[in-house]
C-alpha cells in the first residue's frame, strides 16, 4: 500500500485498519490462519459453532457475530428450544423460566440458572 | 431423590400437537422418515436375534419395570440395548426423574447407576477415546464422520456421543427422542436433522437421498453397536479392582504449577470397588503441602469416580480417573471450579518400592553449574550418595543437599558441551523415563492453552476462569522451530498483557473483557448488558492473552500469545449430583 496515498476518508479507513491486523479483513470466515493459532477455529467442549451466529462462538470462532446483549435474544431460545444444552426449555424441562422475569433486558438479574 | 409437585404445564399440548403434526407431515412426506418410535418395541423380538444384556438387579428391575417391560429372558426395553458410562447412565435417570416423573432415593439411584455402569458399561478400550468427556477437558476434538459430527455438536460435545453403545434400533429411538423433545432440532442448524431441499449429488454417482439423521444413524450403528468383541472380553474379564495401598502421585495445573506427592487408597470394608483416600500434595513452586480426603468409586472396573476435600480450605474436586488393566497406573483430572475449568492432570503411580514422580525444575540449561534441583518420588534411598543418582552423559549430580524419602534435594552440574535432549532419570532402583530436559537457550515462549475460553459471570452466572501459563520451548537438536524434537522446558516468568484480537472495525474488547492477572489468570467481567457499550453488548469480546519473557542471552524479549474467547454464560448447567459422591 505504500505506492498508493488515500484520497477520501473511507480509504483513509481502509489503510488504518490493515496495519492494525483486522481478521475481519485477513481471510475467509473458516479455515484462517493467524500466528501461532491452528488453522481452524478452535471448538471448546460444549461450542457451537454451526449455528451462524453459535452460543459461544460465531462461524469464525470470534464473539463478534453473537447475538447481543444476549438477553434481547433469551426467550426465544428459551420458547423455541433453540439452544436446548444452554437455555432451559420451555416445553420440558423449565416451562416456568421467564415467570419472574417478563422482559430479560430489563429483568435479567431474576434469571435463574437451572441446574435440571 | 424424590420430584418436587408439578405445576400443571399448558405446554404439553402444545407439544402434543406440534410432535404429533411433526411425525404425521413426516410420515406422509417420506417413507424412508418413518423411524421406528414405538417406546415398547424390542430388539428381541426380530427373528432370530439374541441381542441385549438381561437385567439381573432388583432396584432397576423394580423401579424401571413399570415402563420397561421385561421379556422372558430379563431383558428390558431400551436398558437391555443400550452399555454407556456412568455420566451417561446418571443422564439418563436424571431425565426419567425429571420428565417422566420417577420417585427414586439417592442411594437407590446411586445402586442402579453403579449396576448398570457395571453390567452395561464401556470396556476400557472403548471408553478411553471419549475418556474427555467424564473428565470435562476442553480440548479441540475432531470426529471422523462429519456428518454425524455436524449433527451432534451443534448442541453438545461428540464425547457424549461417543461413549455410547447401541442397537441399530436403540439410535433411532435415541434420534426419535431428540425430535420428540426438541422439535426443531427437524429444521434448525445447518444442516438439521432433516435435509430441507433435494439430495445433493456428488459428480455423477447417484444422490443420497438419506436424511441427515438417517446418515447419522447408520454410522453409529455400525461404529457403535451393542455388542463388541471388546465388551465380550472385557466382561468375562471384569472385577473390582484392589488398589489398596500408596500411590505416588504426579499432578500439574495451570493454576498451580507441577504438584507431587502422594495417596493413600483404603478400600471400605464389606464393598467392592468403593474407596477412602487421603493424599498429601506439595506444590513444588511455593513448597506448599496440603492434604485431602476424599472418597470414590470404581465403576466398571476401572473407572475411578470420587470427590476429596482440603479439610483447611474446604475446597472440594471431583476426581475422574482411568485406571490401567494392571492396577499399577491410574490417570486423568481432577477438578472444580463452576464450569469445571479449574483442573489437575494427574497420573498416580502404585508404589510398592522405590518410585520416581518428577524433578523440579524440569530443565536445565547446558554450562549450568551447581544447579538446584530436588526430585520428588516415594520410597526413595535416605543414604543416597551423588553417583547413585544418573541423570545420564554429561549431567554430573555435584551434591546431596538434603535426602528424605519423598524428596532428594541435589545441585547438579551440566557440560557445555553436554548434547541436548530428555534424560531418564535413575535413583537405585527407581527410575523416571524422560525426566528431565538439557537445552541450550529458550527459543521461544509457548501459552497454553492455545485457545482459552472465560465466560462473564459475577450477577446472575457465576464466572469462569481462564488460566494460563507460559512454556519454555527450545528448538531441540535440530535447530528448527516447530518440529517434532523441539522440547518443553517448562513454565517460565514472564509479563502478562492483554492485546486487542481485531475482529472488527474500531474493536474495543479489551475494554470490556475483563482483566488478566499478574499470574496469568483471567478474570472476566460482569455479566449482564453493559449500557457503557455501544448497543448494550455484553462483556464478551476476542483478545490475546501475551507473555513476555525477558531473555538475557538473546538481549530481547521473547512473547508468546494465545487466543481468549470470552462469552456469555450458560443458561442450563446439566451437572447437579455426580457418580461417586
Amino acid at each position: 500500500m505504500k505506492h498508493l496515498q488515500p484520497i477520501n476518508q473511507k480509504a483513509g479507513k481502509i489503510e488504518h485498519y490493515l496495519e492494525h491486523d483486522v481478521v475481519a479483513l485477513s481471510g475467509q470466515p473458516r479455515g484462517y490462519t493467524v500466528p501461532q493459532q491452528p488453522d481452524s477455529p478452535h471448538i471448546p467442549m460444549g461450542c457451537s459453532l454451526v449455528f451462524s451466529p453459535g452460543w459461544e462462538v460465531d462461524r469464525s470462532g470470534g464473539t463478534a457475530g453473537l447475538c447481543q446483549p444476549v438477553e434481547r435474544d433469551l426467550f426465544d431460545c428459551h420458547l423455541g428450544c433453540f439452544w436446548p444444552a444452554h437455555v432451559p426449555d420451555q416445553l420440558n424441562h423449565s416451562p416456568d423460566w421467564t415467570s419472574k422475569c417478563a422482559a430479560a433486558q430489563k429483568d435479567w438479574r431474576s434469571l435463574d440458572i437451572i441446574f435440571p | 431423590m424424590t420430584t418436587k409437585p408439578r405445576e400443571p404445564r399448558i405446554p404439553v399440548a402444545y407439544m402434543l400437537v406440534i410432535g404429533s403434526l411433526i411425525f404425521f407431515a413426516a410420515a406422509l412426506l417420506s417413507p424412508r422418515d418413518s423411524i421406528a418410535v414405538s417406546p415398547q418395541s424390542s430388539s428381541q423380538d426380530e427373528e432370530g436375534s439374541d441381542v441385549g444384556i438381561a437385567v439381573e438387579h432388583a432396584a432397576t428391575v423394580s423401579n424401571c419395570v413399570s415402563c420397561h417391560a421385561m421379556d422372558d429372558a430379563g431383558r428390558m426395553t431400551r436398558i437391555s440395548y443400550e452399555r454407556k458410562t456412568p455420566e451417561g447412565w446418571q443422564q439418563t435417570i436424571r431425565r426419567m426423574v425429571l420428565l417422566n416423573d420417577v420417585e427414586l432415593e439417592p442411594d437407590v439411584a446411586r445402586d442402579i447407576v453403579r449396576y448398570l455402569a457395571d453390567e452395561h458399561g464401556l470396556a476400557p478400550e472403548e471408553a478411553r477415546p471419549g475418556f474427555f468427556e467424564a473428565e470435562r477437558r476442553v480440548i479441540d476434538y475432531d470426529y471422523e464422520d462429519d456428518d454425524t459430527e455436524v449433527l451432534c455438536i451443534q448442541c453438545h460435545s461428540m464425547g457424549r456421543v461417543i461413549t455410547q453403545r447401541r442397537t441399530k434400533e436403540e439410535w433411532e429411538l435415541l434420534v426419535a427422542m431428540h425430535r420428540g423433545y426438541y422439535p426443531l432440532v427437524d429444521t434448525q442448524g445447518n444442516p438439521g436433522f432433516r435435509r430441507r431441499g433435494p439430495p445433493s449429488s456428488d459428480g455423477d454417482g447417484p444422490s443420497d437421498s438419506r436424511h441427515p439423521m438417517e446418515k447419522a444413524i447408520d454410522h453409529l450403528a455400525a461404529t457403535y453397536p451393542l455388542e463388541t468383541d471388546e465388551w465380550t472380553a472385557w466382561s468375562a474379564n471384569r472385577r473390582a479392582p484392589r488398589l489398596g495401598g500408596r500411590w505416588g502421585i504426579a499432578g500439574h495445573s495451570a493454576f498451580s504449577g507441577p504438584m507431587y506427592g502422594f495417596v493413600d487408597v483404603t478400600p471400605v470394608e464389606g464393598s467392592e470397588g468403593e474407596f477412602t483416600t487421603e493424599a498429601t500434595l506439595t506444590n513444588v513452586r511455593s513448597g506448599e503441602a496440603t492434604t485431602r480426603t476424599g472418597s470414590a468409586n470404581v465403576y466398571t472396573g476401572f473407572q475411578w469416580r470420587g470427590r476429596s476435600t482440603d479439610p483447611g480450605e474446604g475446597d472440594s474436586m471431583r476426581e475422574v480417573m482411568f485406571i490401567e488393566r494392571d492396577w499399577r497406573r491410574m490417570s486423568g483430572r481432577w477438578f472444580t471450579g463452576a464450569y469445571d475449568e479449574i483442573g489437575l492432570d494427574v497420573t498416580l503411580y502404585r508404589a510398592d518400592g522405590p518410585l520416581i514422580t518428577g524433578v523440579y525444575p524440569v530443565a536445565l540449561r547446558t554450562g549450568a553449574e551447581m544447579e538446584e534441583l530436588t526430585i520428588y518420588g516415594i520410597n526413595l534411598p535416605t543414604d543416597v550418595q551423588p553417583a547413585d543418582i544418573d541423570f545420564g552423559p554429561r549431567v554430573v549430580v555435584t551434591e546431596i543437599i538434603d535426602a528424605g524419602a519423598d524428596a532428594i534435594r541435589l545441585r547438579a552440574s551440566v557440560a557445555t558441551d553436554a548434547a541436548i535432549g530428555k534424560r531418564d532419570l535413575f535413583v537405585g532402583a527407581a527410575a523416571r523415563p524422560e525426566a528431565l530436559v538439557v537445552f541450550d537457550t529458550v527459543d521461544a515462549v509457548r501459552v497454553t492453552p492455545q485457545a482459552g475460553m472465560a465466560r462473564v459471570g459475577g450477577v446472575v452466572a457465576p464466572k469462569q476462569f481462564a488460566q494460563f501459563e507460559a512454556i519454555g520451548v527450545s528448538n531441540g537438536p535440530d535447530g528448527e522451530p516447530g518440529t517434532d524434537d523441539d522440547l518443553d522446558l517448562g513454565a517460565l516468568d514472564v509479563t502478562w498483557s492483554l492485546e486487542e484480537y481485531s475482529a472488527t472495525f474500531d474493536d474495543d474488547d479489551i475494554d470490556f473483557v475483563g482483566e488478566l492477572g499478574a499470574d496469568g489468570l483471567f478474570t472476566p467481567a460482569l455479566d449482564g448488558p453493559n449500557p457503557g457499550r455501544s448497543g448494550n453488548r455484553n462483556n464478551v469480546g476476542d483478545v490475546w492473552a501475551v507473555a513476555t519473557y525477558e531473555s538475557e542471552e538473546l538481549g530481547r524479549p521473547l512473547r508468546g500469545r494465545a487466543l481468549l474467547i470470552v462469552t456469555v454464560p450458560l443458561y442450563l448447567n446439566m451437572r447437579g449430583w455426580e457418580p461417586g459422591r
